[in-house]
């Protein structure tokens, strides 16, 4: 999917957006459920002191060689059961419902964000091939993680019952395996990123001009200037740094339980992971739309490297300057077969 | 309808591990998978008590719930059993138990741990009852033949009870009534929540 | 799909270094799971089933104690297949510990010796059967030849069944050598000698069963929620039921102190003093039953005067219990009658072992506690058939029944093995050496050298043992090494030896202790699941086993190899005469019916195979408190016709359940106390005292019978004719038909007398029970007041140290007090336990246990890594810091071995036969010492220190 095809591409985001809003839907009053009921672990029987020592986790001795085979009680599963089939899985589902439906309103109300003036014809070099094969590393490995991740912790509510334990029990095999290899690949992407791509993306005085006049995405008629990263990318960029780094920490905590760690590390290791790897997913969505139907000709610049120069003007006028002052690259035309054509189909 | 349970009597287990010992000898269970282990607290000073404990089969179970491939499974026994074909081994749970019963045979990289076993209260799994894939795969259907777990029957003191919630509930009531005092009976709450036990004891 | 990954199935079938092993073994060491080794077994079971096979059931019983638990194994296909709980059993009602729930392994065995072996330029090489006794037989020969028999020693088991150890007894007598033992010696035999010397017999009086009806037990010495865990599903019922105190003396908050209502921690070695401190509130509160004393016990005053030393104070400063504290355990054992002793090894192992045990036995005199239902001395003896092997005589001081080595023993028993006395006593050395009392002595009249002390008999200078060689070869016939005392100088013993040869199922520590070239034979012995035959538990009940599974790999059973050895030796139709023979294999049945014939002493005459059997069969039918069957085809018998069963089999006396109890008659298994020391002393009557059983023609005490004593009755004419002829010129020991005990009992008479039981023993170094310190003590300021023995020249063959050690202050290099015993989930040397995965799993290292205030002291963490030094020995170990010992006190579990002095020795044993888990042996570092009555080791007592390793 290296090639953006506007026309049927707005449709599947839109489409898999309600989706995910729609199947979000009856998990919501579950997650009320638990919420709303406190007490469903408080079961202390206060006559007993031994029980209530062991209902706080008093480790005791045992034969049995096994990290925490001591411990009788672990009752912060309980807690962990309740935040993940509760909150995590509640809030998950509302926070990429809300993605997904925002970046359907914005198109609704914004369309696509098309190139000011045409395409000039004339390109200049944005990504050079390193960085794009950086990139495409990191995004694909997030989609497919995303994807077998929330395959877990959704796949039981939302596909099981289409199409059964067995054929749902072999995928979701398959989607653990692949996510718990693929898993660990992933920060090597992210920390190339963090080094390659810091610099860009520090935060400058434009920042708060093309966020107060809403990226230029919000109101029709302003075009905010911007550096070689706009503030949203640069929001963005920070999201996967950090939060590419929170998911890989807890991940890697998870993805090798012989390292020592108890249960409750991972159990709060898993509640993090989930949480923040939702939390990323839901700008994805949003950095996605952007990247292709949002935005025309954005895409191109990470596939083939060059961009427009009128979409440079558009959207980063003050890196177009830059580079273009002194000696700077000179734009080229563009050739047979690369970049966009000049006019959308 | 019978509801299967376990009773640990801490007035009585003298962490001889029997119990332990038995599970092996009757699933087969191998070096490293433990279905049912001992844990005595204050060891070695005043207050030592001695628990035995395995999966307590739970009526609200929260093991059932996270289960991301919905394998695990309560009988109408309620005993909680689940299928080792669908199972993925993630843990979950594991992380959910509160009596640490599921068991891995491994704890590698990659999250490859697996396929969960734990305690089945000597009842197999879903394959057809004492068929030879049953019994490879969750050791022994003693419920199929009429028998309750080994690790209950061979217990040196009859600390360990297990069966119908409502008998072993009238045994252990006994006991104490001789005993004119003790509350070491254990497990029975949190496992079973409090409505169970009053329907127990009423009984 | 299967249970676990089937990856490295092979590497159960051996190869498999402890590393490795340990590496894959568990989530805690971070590897994957040893897979394969559950698929072996599942597999054998998942063939087994193959073409659905019939099931059948066999009734066995456990071999890893002596409360006998029965067991129903389930067998396929000839493979061993389940294992069910026996609920209807008398003993155990199908319970079990870890152990016996784990006896099944025995038909999986991948640990096992799997064929003979021998070692060969320091290599382990098989050989067959045939080239094995073959080579084992003309070494021994050549032994023989050149320094007499008594250079070979015979040490046999408490594994093995009666009928095994009855014939290894005998082997032994015609092998020519009284240089024989097992177990018992380094167990029990303290408490034998100490109780038979008080009341006539040494065992258990009651039973485990018997406990219901107590309402009080004092356990001294004895940790049974680990070392016999289903009694306390009998004590805890008198617990429960009886609201019973539960009493538990012991230097370590043991698991059963857990269970107890009131613990008592005594510093080790001082039993003598806490029961005179007993004693003495029990006396000054005239607590003790005076009518009791009157009518059955001698000696008590001495007794009082002896107590009158131990006043609050002086008990306080040397066992370290307050005045309170004694008064209120006195009160309660005075308040709660009938109330029942319960001791072992804490009191048995111990340089004045004997003097505790008569301690016992006093308190219990005192209390009016003995020859009732909830009272007794319920010793609880130690392996599943060392109560049986200990009546078989299979011990270097006397044949079968305690019939001593005197000349009329070896006549009486010539006569039942139909023998020449002179045939037999030719086979002995006929010289004569100085005796233990400096008088000449030929060997067969003469003690052997015990266990405890067979390497003294390799190392000690010729000129001074009383034999006229060296040992030169040891026979470990299913006896480890490492349950014996000073294991440095056993490592050299072993190397100076000519020959060992092991005969096992496992190949123990010995295979890889001493380091040799070769001069090693390993022959693999069944285990008793693979052959038949009676076991005696601790109650003297007899069980019949039968059999499981046929012998395992190549192995044999012991009578066999012991058959085919005799053969190689030249005795083997002797040693048979009267005993069935098919294949090599003599008839189990025959063999006991031999000992019946022979057995009169004890009363093992009346379990006849055929009784036993019908027994088994119906296990259901016995009471659980009473063991008396309730109908059915054992109607009114004892399970297990607990000895004496007197008589013949015919006369079908239903056994003992309780030893000295007046109210029942003889003949429905009541007793009186034995007659054995003599009918006075000192001009006092021994008799008892106007009582006497219910139902007895004699309304006093009375001697033992003999043929005279029938006449001067008028009963001689009771005996048939040809009961007269046996019974002319002897005893109801010796008459072998019978007739005599017939009469005695048929008159309400106990054959053995009726007299009063002995506080005093005056043949012992201390009559009357006193303190000594121990050799190794910390206490030097009470050496002097307390002080241990004079060395002796000659002690069983040996010179035997006390003194000359106990002068030595060793408290200041080595400041802590070092004990040791049991784990519920080992037994004895362990090399079976520790090869079974289920049970091995459960203890993976060797530890010791030490106060966190000595922890601390010496900068020692939990879990670390430890040398414990003592004056003879060191090993490295796991510090296990922990409050169930008291600071001062550290203890070792005594079951690893495979280590020495921190060097692992894994790769010195023979490939696929080493155990799971290695470990120190406890034994490396434990010291001299030995009772002076009956050479028990002292492995309860010493001193060592420790640090960081
Ligand atoms: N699991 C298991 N069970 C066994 C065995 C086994 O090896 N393993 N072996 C069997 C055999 S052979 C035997 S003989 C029995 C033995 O059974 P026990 O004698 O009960 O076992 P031990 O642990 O040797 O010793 C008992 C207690 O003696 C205490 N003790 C140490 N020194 C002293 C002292 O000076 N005075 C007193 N009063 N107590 C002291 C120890 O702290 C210990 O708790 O167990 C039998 N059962
Ligand atoms: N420090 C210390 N030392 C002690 C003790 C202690 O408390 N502390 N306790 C002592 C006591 S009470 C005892 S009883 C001893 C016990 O010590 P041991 O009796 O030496 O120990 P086990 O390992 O039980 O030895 C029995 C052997 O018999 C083998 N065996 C089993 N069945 C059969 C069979 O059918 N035939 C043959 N031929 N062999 C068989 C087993 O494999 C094993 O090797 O240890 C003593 N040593
Ligand atoms: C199909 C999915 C995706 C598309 C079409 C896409 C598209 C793009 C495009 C066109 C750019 C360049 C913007 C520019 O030139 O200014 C870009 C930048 C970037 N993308 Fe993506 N992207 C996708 C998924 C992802 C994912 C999943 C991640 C993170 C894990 C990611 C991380 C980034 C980062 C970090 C940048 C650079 C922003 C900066 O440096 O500020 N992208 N993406
Ligand atoms: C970057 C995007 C990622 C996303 C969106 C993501 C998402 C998820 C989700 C939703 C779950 C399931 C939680 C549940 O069912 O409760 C999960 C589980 C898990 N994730 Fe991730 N994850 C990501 C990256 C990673 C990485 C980088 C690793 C490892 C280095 C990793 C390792 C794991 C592991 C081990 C689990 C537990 C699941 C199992 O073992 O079966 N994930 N992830
Ligand atoms: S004990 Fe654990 S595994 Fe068993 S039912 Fe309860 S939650 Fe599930
Ligand atoms: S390990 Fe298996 S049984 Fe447990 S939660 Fe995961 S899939 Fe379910
Ligand atoms: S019920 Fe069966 S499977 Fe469960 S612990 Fe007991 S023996 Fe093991
Ligand atoms: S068998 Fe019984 S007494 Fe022994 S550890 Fe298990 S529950 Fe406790
Ligand atoms: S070891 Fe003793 S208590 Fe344990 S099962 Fe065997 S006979 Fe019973
Ligand atoms: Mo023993």
């Amino acid at each position: 999917m290296m090639r953006a095809r506007p026309g049927c591409g707005w449709r599947t985001v839109l489409a898999a957006a309600l989706t995910m809003a729609v199947l979000a839907a009856p998990l919501i009053p579950q997650g009320w459920a638990y919420l709303g009921d406190p007490k469903s672990t408080q079961r202390i029987d206060p006559t007993n002191r031994l029980w209530r020592e062991l209902r706080q986790g008093a480790a005791g001795q045992t034969q049995v060689q096994a990290p925490e085979a001591g411990v009788l009680i672990a009752s912060a599963g309980e807690e962990w059961r309740r935040l993940r089939n509760g909150p995590l899985r509640t809030w998950g589902a509302y926070w990429l419902a809300a993605a997904a439906g925002g970046v359907a309103l914005i198109f609704l109300w914004r369309g696509r964000i098309r190139i000011e003036g045409g395409r000039s014809g004339r390109t200049v070099e944005r990504w050079r091939l390193p960085h794009r094969v950086l990139h495409w590393y990191t995004a694909v490995l997030f989609l497919i993680l995303a994807l077998t991740g929330l395959s877990l912790l959704y796949g039981r509510a939302v596909v099981l019952p289409l199409f059964g334990k067995e054929v749902f029990g072999l995928y979701a095999q398959g989607a653990k395996v692949l996510h718990n290899y693929l898993g660990p690949l992933f920060p090597v992407g992210v920390i190339l990123m963090a080094a390659l791509w810091a610099r860009n993306n520090l935060p400058a005085r434009v920042d708060l001009r093309w966020l107060a006049e809403g990226g230029g995405i919000l109101f029709r008629d302003r075009h905010p200037p911007a550096g070689n990263m706009n503030a949203g990318e640069k929001l963005w960029f920070w999201i996967v740094v950090f939060g590419g780094l929170t998911v890989s920490v807890t991940g890697i905590i998870l993805d090798f339980p012989g390292l020592g760690q108890t249960r409750e590390t991972m159990q709060t290791a898993q509640i993090v992971h989930a949480a923040s790897a939702i939390f990323m997913l839901g700008f994805a969505v949003g950095h996605i739309y952007i990247g292709t139907l949002g935005t025309e000709g954005a895409l191109e610049g990470m596939v083939h490297g060059r961009v427009d120069v009128n979409w440079a003007r558009q959207h980063h006028l003050l890196w177009y300057e830059e580079i273009t002052r002194g000696g700077g690259p000179e734009p080229e035309a563009a050739g047979e077969g690369e970049g966009e054509p000049a006019a959308g189909a | 309808m019978a509801r299967m349970k376990f009773l640990c009597d801490a007035d009585r287990c003298i962490e001889c591990n029997a119990c332990v010992t038995a599970c092996k000898n009757e699933n087969d269970v191998p070096w490293g998978i433990n279905r049912r282990r001992v844990v005595t607290i204050n060891d070695g000073e005043p207050g030592e008590r001695s628990i035995s404990v395995a999966c307590m089969h739970c009526s609200d179970a929260p093991c059932i719930a996270v289960c991301p491939v919905d394998t695990i499974y309560q009988t109408e026994d309620g005993v909680v059993l689940h299928d080792k074909d669908i199972c993925i081994g993630c843990g979950y749970c594991f992380f959910a138990c509160p009596f640490g019963a599921p068991q891995f045979p491994a704890a590698a990289a990659f999250g490859s741990r697996g396929k969960m076993d734990k305690c089945t209260f000597c009842a197999g799994g879903p394959e057809p009852d004492l068929s030879t894939a049953e019994h490879r795969k969750y050791g022994s259907n003693r419920l199929a033949e009429g028998k309750l777990p080994l690790c209950a029957e061979m217990c040196s003191t009859k600390a360990l009870l297990a069966g119908d919630g409502a008998e072993i509930a009238d045994i252990y009531r006994q006991r104490v009534v001789w005993r004119g005092a003790g509350a070491g009976a254990w497990g029975w709450d949190l496992a079973y929540g409090r409505r169970q036990r009053q329907n127990a004891n009423r009984q | 799909m299967r249970l676990i990954k089937k990856t490295g199935a092979s590497a159960a079938t051996g190869g498999m270094d402890r590393r490795t092993f340990l590496k894959t073994s568990g989530l805690a060491a971070g590897g994957a799971a040893l897979a394969g080794l559950a698929p072996g077994a599942m597999m054998r079971r998942a063939e087994a089933a193959e073409g659905g096979a019939k099931v059948e059931t066999v009734r066995t019983v456990c071999t890893h104690c002596s409360v006998g638990c029965g067991i129903i194994a389930e067998v396929q296909n000839g493979v061993w297949v389940g294992q069910e709980p026996a609920f209807d059993h008398p003993f155990n009602r199908g319970a079990h510990c870890a152990k016996g729930a784990s006896v099944r392994e025995h038909g999986i065995g991948e640990r096992r010796l799997k064929y003979p072996m021998k070692l060969e330029n320091g290599k382990w090489k098989r050989i067959s059967w045939e080239q094995a006794i073959d080579e084992v037989g003309e070494r021994l020969l050549a032994i023989r030849q050149q320094s007499g028999p008594d250079a070979v020693y015979w040490l046999g088991s408490a594994k093995h069944s009666n009928e095994q150890a009855y014939l290894f007894r005998k082997m032994a007598a015609l092998w020519g050598t009284n240089n024989v033992d097992h177990q018992a010696r380094i167990c029990h035999s303290t408490t034998v000698a100490g109780v038979a010397n008080t009341w006539g017999y040494g065992a258990m009086t009651n039973s485990y069963n018997d406990i219901h009806n107590s309402r009080a037990v004092l356990l001294i010495g004895s940790n049974p929620a680990e070392a016999h865990p289903v009694a306390l599903q009998h004590i805890l019922r008198a617990k429960e039921r009886n609201n019973a105190a539960i009493i538990v003396v012991d230097p370590r908050y043991t698991r059963t102190a857990a269970k107890a209502t009131e613990y008592v921690r005594i510093r080790p070695g001082t039993d003598v003093p806490f029961i005179w401190g007993l004693l003495w509130h029990i006396f000054e509160n005239g607590w003790e039953d005076r009518e009791f004393i009157r009518t059955r016990v001698y000696g008590m005053d001495k007794v009082r005067a002896e107590v009158k030393k131990w006043h609050p104070r002086e008990v306080e400063n040397v066992v370290g219990v307050s005045e309170q504290q004694m008064r209120r355990v006195a009160k309660m054992l005075a308040d709660n009658r009938p109330g029942t002793i319960v001791w072992c090894m804490g009191g048995t192992q111990h340089t004045i072992g004997n003097n505790n045990t008569r301690a016992y036995c006093i308190l219990q005199l005192a209390l009016g506690n003995m020859g009732t239902a909830g009272g007794g001395a319920n010793i609880f003896r130690g392996h599943d058939n060392v109560q049986g092997a200990t009546d078989l005589g299979v011990l270097s001081h006397t044949l079968p029944g305690y019939y001593g080595l005197s000349e009329g023993a070896w006549r009486h028993w010539a006569r039942v093995w139909d023998l020449d006395f002179d045939w037999i006593a030719a086979r002995f050395d006929q010289n004569e050496y100085a005796g233990d009392n400096g008088k000449p002595v030929k060997p067969m009249f003469y003690k052997g050298i015990p266990v405890s002390r067979w390497i003294d008999g390799v190392l000690e200078d010729k000129e001074n043992i009383g034999q006229r060689d060296n040992i030169r070869a040891m026979i470990f016939w299913g006896h480890a090494p490492n349950s014996q005392t000073r294991g440095v100088e056993m490592k050299k013993a072993m190397e100076r030896l000519d020959l060992i040869v092991v005969v096992d199922p496992y190949p123990t520590f010995t295979a890889v202790l001493p380091d040799r070239k070769d001069g090693i034979y390993l022959l693999p012995a069944a285990t008793q699941f693979e052959t038949y035959g009676s076991v005696t538990a601790s109650n003297r009940s007899l069980q019949w086993r039968d059999r499981v599974i046929e012998p395992m790999f190549e192995s044999l059973p012991d009578h066999t190899i012991m058959y085919k050895l005799a053969k190689k030796l030249g005795f083997a139709a002797e040693l048979t005469k009267h005993i069935e023979v098919r294949n090599d294999e003599p008839l189990v049945e025959d063999i006991l019916r031999e000992l019946n014939r022979g057995m009169w002493t004890i009363g093992y005459t009346g379990q006849s195979p055929e009784r036993l059997k019908r027994q088994q069969r119906n296990w259901g039918t016995f009471n659980y408190t009473t063991l008396q069957a309730e109908g059915g085809p054992c109607n009114g018998e004892y399970y297990g016709l607990p000895w004496p069963c007197w008589g013949t089999p015919e006369l079908g006396h239903p056994g003992t359940p309780i030893l000295y109890d007046m109210s029942k008659p003889v003949a429905k298994g009541g007793l009186t106390f034995r007659a054995r020391f003599g009918v006075e002393r000192n001009g006092v009557s021994l008799l008892a005292d106007g009582v006497y059983s219910v139902g007895s023609e004699i309304r006093d005490g009375y001697p033992e019978f003999t043929d005279k004593l029938l006449k001067q009755l008028g009963w001689w004419d009771d005996l048939t004719p040809e009961e007269k002829n046996a019974a002319e010129g002897r005893n109801w020991k010796t008459d072998l038909s019978g007739g005599i005990q017939r009469v005695a009992i048929q008159h309400g008479c106990a054959p053995f007398g009726n007299a009063k039981a002995r506080c005093e023993v005056w043949n012992f170094p201390d009559p009357i029970p006193v303190h000594r310190e121990p050799l190794y003590t910390p206490r030097r300021d009470l050496v002097a007041k307390y002080p241990t023995y004079e060395d002796r020249k000659r002690f069983y063959r040996l010179p035997t140290r006390y003194r000359s050690i106990q002068e030595t202050d060793f408290s200041r290099d080595f400041p802590i007090i070092l004990t040791s015993g049991r784990l519920v989930e080992y037994e004895g040397g362990g090399d079976e336990s520790r090869s079974n995965p289920w049970l091995a799993e459960l203890q993976q290292h060797m530890f010791v246990e030490i106060h966190p205030v000595d922890a601390n002291n010496n900068g020692i963490r939990d879990g670390q890594q430890v040398w414990v030094e003592t004056p003879e020995g060191r090993i490295k170990v796991m510090a296990l810091v922990t409050r169930r010992v008291a600071p001062g006190v550290a203890f070792l579990p005594f079951h690893f071995a495979g280590h020495f002095q921190g060097e692992d020795l894994r790769a010195k044993y023979p490939p696929g036969a080493d155990p799971y888990v290695l470990g120190e042996a406890a034994n490396t570092a434990m010291t001299y010492g030995y009772d002076s009555v009956t050479q028990m080791q002292e492995s309860k007592v010493s001193l060592c220190r420790i640090r960081a390793a």
